[in-house]
């Protein structure tokens, strides 16, 4: 019987990591083609990796810069983003984020204020952690405090650093949340984007969004989406035309 | 005059008394200090012969004492259309403008001439520039058709001009015809414009005129559209069917309306008709040779700007440059001019937008936007700018050119990167040159899925320590209570009293321990009397029962049962009670009792 169970066990643990051993061939596959020069190939596979369901941000990050290398600057820069918000503090992310951004003409792009900047440098996950550890800190001082009434002037101090460490990372994670939810940005993955002034194909065209620039998604009509950009111009381009984030 | 005065006084004050005098004073002589100006204007150069041009006789800044008379031509008709007035106020400048509009209709061919018009206007005398109309007699001009003058309604397709070039754009009149005795229009249809070698723009309806043909007055609905050719050799544009749902005006010939006995109401009469254009040859010349080299087909009549800002900058910054070419012509096809010179600059591929300033959208401005990155501090200058366009109208090439713009280049950090090291360390990495490699480890794959906020069982977890913290908080709360209601304590006290006193008697009454049952039963009594009465326990005697429960009107019933309990616990002492039956018997009738107990009120 005892057997019985490890087996099973270990079949379990097998099938589990099956996929990611499959992805990680994959990967390697991928890097093989990048430094073979053949960007586009490696991208397709960086891609079909990622359209598995499971990303980190070193795989996004090499499918930006295979991106970036087949000249595909919107793209990369898509990628790049979403790998920077699974880390955030990574140098290399960052540094070819902005690299690939420099590629374009500045003013199109919608840019974060500090606020934006500095609630960035933890992902939603981390500031969602930290808040929650803190607040379970907060009730177990609070608890300690009901089942050990003599400990309660110690616990005083404690319990209260906690309880302000559980607010402010319970507003970062709120501010973070809410700015992500009501400001989702696009980023243009067609070399000139048709903005248009409705979202119709034959509407007067409103503005042209070059490739790569960061737009704010307002509104989602069937596949129109509706961006502002870095000049406080409004339209409606087709969502094919654009990666969201 | 002086009932004038008095009016005006009444009305305004006294003008050098008042504000609103000296107001209505200002504008008075704003209006009348303007010099008074007479012009007089044809809507249109030629006409054909029994069509009708108008002309209007515009006087600012003043009105003429009368209406001005046109002298008499020979063989052109003149009727008096009516005069209108306009005033109007913008930023503290008045002007008021009188126009007197005259129809002018020739019936033969020729040229006309209206002489120069003598107007007296504020004692001054005005005279208006000579003015020609022209008439043509031409079969294009008039509907060929053979009973023309019969037909309720005709289509007319005409173009300026027989031959046009590759890629111009044209302007065509579609006229309708409708003769005078049709009061109204219900449909009008026709079908799309087809015609092999030529695109169709945009159509747009006129302003109607009037017009004779034969000795029939038609009324003419002018529709506008353009067309550019896209073919070269002799085309021709197919007919253009119609039809129309016409109304006519009764002709009073019809029967006695018993509802209108008096022909109050107009009886129209409806028809369709059916009518089309006549087929009309076109000659496309191919654009002749000797193109400039910069030529890229554009058609038409332009011109050309070029801006850029900003012009001071470092290498590597963008410039943007902005270039507006505006005219006549297909501006969609118009392309930015090369930019094959502009090789020390990294040139972005430019975007464009196209605003018509007319409604058929043959006239407006391309507006060029392109992005310039100086590459080196050798550029002083954007280089000039030149821009070919074929003229249709005088069949040649022109050259368009915009001087280059003087541009300021400073090194940028690269540039400086070994001066700056030579002074200090710098306080910025010069800019990357390229990305950063591609990482060799996939790292930890984690599910793409929404975010942990976004997740329902995030929240549940986060409801677990509030939930236990608050149960603790009410536990305190209870016991705090607790510990300051002594009533309440002593009530659950011989709650826990009762309740193990119960299990022992249940005991005691197995064991056949009848001493120690009753001594139980009755502390049981007493503890619940005492609690119930708030007396100390062991003063409870069978003497409550008088002094206390028959007072507060206990029913005598749960007296009797509890007298019976407190008479056996006596008798028990003298008398013991052996079996256990009868012991256990006596444990139902004390929870009776015992609740009835708890039912009293304190």
């Amino acid at each position: 019987m005892r057997y019985l169970a490890t087996i099973l066990f270990l079949t379990a643990l097998l099938a589990g990591r099956a996929p990611a051993a499959d992805a990680s061939a994959d990967f390697d596959s991928a890097n093989k083609l990048y430094a073979e020069g053949k960007y586009s190939e490696a991208a397709d596979l960086y891609q079909k990796i990622a359209a598995g369901g499971a990303v980190s941000p070193e795989l996004l990050f090499n499918l930006g810069n295979a991106e970036f290398k087949a000249g595909e600057t919107g793209r990369a820069i898509a990628a790049y983003a979403r790998a920077e918000r699974l880390a955030p503090r990574d140098p290399d992310v960052r540094a070819n984020l902005q690299f690939a951004r420099n590629q374009l003409p500045g003013g199109d792009s919608v840019r974060a204020d500090w606020c934006a900047r500095l609630l960035g440098r933890l992902t939603l996950n981390e500031w969602a952690v930290g808040a929650s550890v803190c607040l379970w800190v907060f009730f177990g001082l609070l608890a300690l405090r009901e089942l050990r009434p003599a400990w309660r002037g110690p616990l005083r101090q404690f319990t209260v650093l906690a309880g302000s460490a559980a607010a402010v990372l319970w507003l970062g994670t709120a501010a973070l949340g809410f700015d992500r939810h009501l400001n989702p940005v696009a980023v243009v993955v067609n070399h000139d984007a048709m903005v248009r002034g409705g979202p119709l194909d034959d509407a007067q065209t409103a503005f042209t969004a070059r490739d790569g620039a960061e737009l704010t998604v307002l509104d989602v009509r069937d596949d129109w989406l509706q961006v502002g950009d870095g000049h406080q111009r409004i339209g409606w381009v087709k969502r094919d035309a654009v990666e969201r984030l | 005059m002086r009932d004038w005065r008095l009016w005006f006084e009444r009305n305004f004050g006294n003008p050098l008394k008042n504000g609103r005098g000296v107001v209505l004073a200002l504008l008075l002589a704003s209006i009348s200090l303007r010099a008074a100006t007479f012009s007089a204007t044809l809507d249109r150069d030629t006409v054909s012969v029994g069509d009708s041009a108008q002309l209007s006789l515009v006087f600012q800044g003043g009105t003429p004492k009368e209406q001005p008379q046109l002298p008499n031509i020979q063989d052109l008709r003149v009727g008096y259309g009516g005069q209108s007035s306009q005033f109007s106020w913008v930023n503290g400048e008045s002007s008021s403008t009188v126009t007197y509009t005259y129809t002018l209709t020739p019936v033969q061919p020729g040229d006309f001439t209206i002489p120069p018009i003598e107007v007296t206007v504020g004692g001054e005398t005005l005279h208006s520039q000579p003015v020609t109309i022209k008439a043509v007699r031409n079969a294009s001009v008039e509907p060929s058709a053979p009973n023309a003058d019969q037909q309720l309604a005709m289509l007319k397709l005409t173009l300026p001009k027989q031959e046009i070039y590759l890629g111009e754009v044209v302007q065509a009149e579609l006229d309708l015809y409708l003769r005078e005795n049709v009061v109204g229009v219900q449909q009008f249809q026709f079908t799309p414009f087809t015609a092999d070698g030529f695109t169709f723009g945009k159509t747009i309806q006129g302003s109607q005129r009037m017009t004779q043909v034969g000795s029939v007055r038609y009324s003419i609905v002018p529709f506008f559209l353009t067309l550019t050719a896209v073919k070269t050799g002799s085309l021709k544009l197919d007919p253009l069917d119609c039809s129309i749902d016409l109304q006519l005006a009764g002709t009073g010939q019809r029967q006695r309306d018993p509802f209108d006995p008096f022909g109050i109401f107009q009886h129209n009469e409806e028809r369709r008709v059916t009518t089309s254009t006549d087929p009309l040859p076109l000659t496309v010349l191919p654009l002749p040779d000797g193109a400039p080299a910069d030529f890229s087909g554009a058609v038409g009549n332009y011109s050309l700007r070029m801006t850029a800002s900003p012009t001071d900058v470092t290498v590597g910054d963008p410039v943007t440059v902005k270039v507006e070419i505006a005219g006549r012509g297909a501006l969609d096809s118009v392309a930015l001019p090369p930019l094959s010179v502009w090789s020390k600059f990294k040139v972005y591929p430019p975007s464009s937008k196209v605003q018509t300033t007319d409604q058929l959208g043959a006239q407006g401005v391309k507006d060029f936007e392109l992005v310039v990155v100086p590459q080196s501090t050798d550029v002083h200058q954007l280089p000039p700018l030149l821009f070919s366009y074929f003229d249709p109208d005088q069949k040649a090439y022109r050259t368009l050119a915009q001087p280059g713009i003087n541009l300021n280049v400073k090194p940028g950090l690269a540039s400086n990167a070994p001066l700056m090291a030579a002074a200090s360390k710098p306080a910025t990495p010069p800019p990357a040159q390229d990305i950063v490699p591609i990482k060799l480890r996939l790292g930890n794959l984690a599910a793409s899925g929404p975010a942990w906020v976004q997740r329902p069982g995030f929240w549940a977890v986060q409801v677990v320590p509030a939930l236990a913290w608050m149960t603790l908080l009410v536990r305190r709360k209870r016991a705090e209570a607790l510990a300051n209601n002594p009533r309440l304590r002593r009530q659950r006290a011989v709650a826990a009293i009762v309740a193990s006193g119960m299990d022992e008697l249940k005991e005691l009454a197995a064991r056949k321990d009848s001493d120690n049952f009753f001594a139980t039963l009755f502390r049981l009594l007493q503890e619940q009397l005492g609690e119930r009465l708030d007396l100390p326990a062991s003063a409870i005697t069978e003497s409550v029962i008088d002094e206390q429960l028959r007072p507060r009107r206990m029913p005598e019933p749960v007296l009797g049962r509890l007298q019976e309990l407190f008479l056996a616990c006596n008798q028990a002492r003298y008398a013991r009670v052996k079996s256990s039956q009868e012991l256990e018997a006596f444990i139902p009738r004390l929870e009776t009792a015992l609740r009835e107990i708890q039912g009293l009120n304190p």
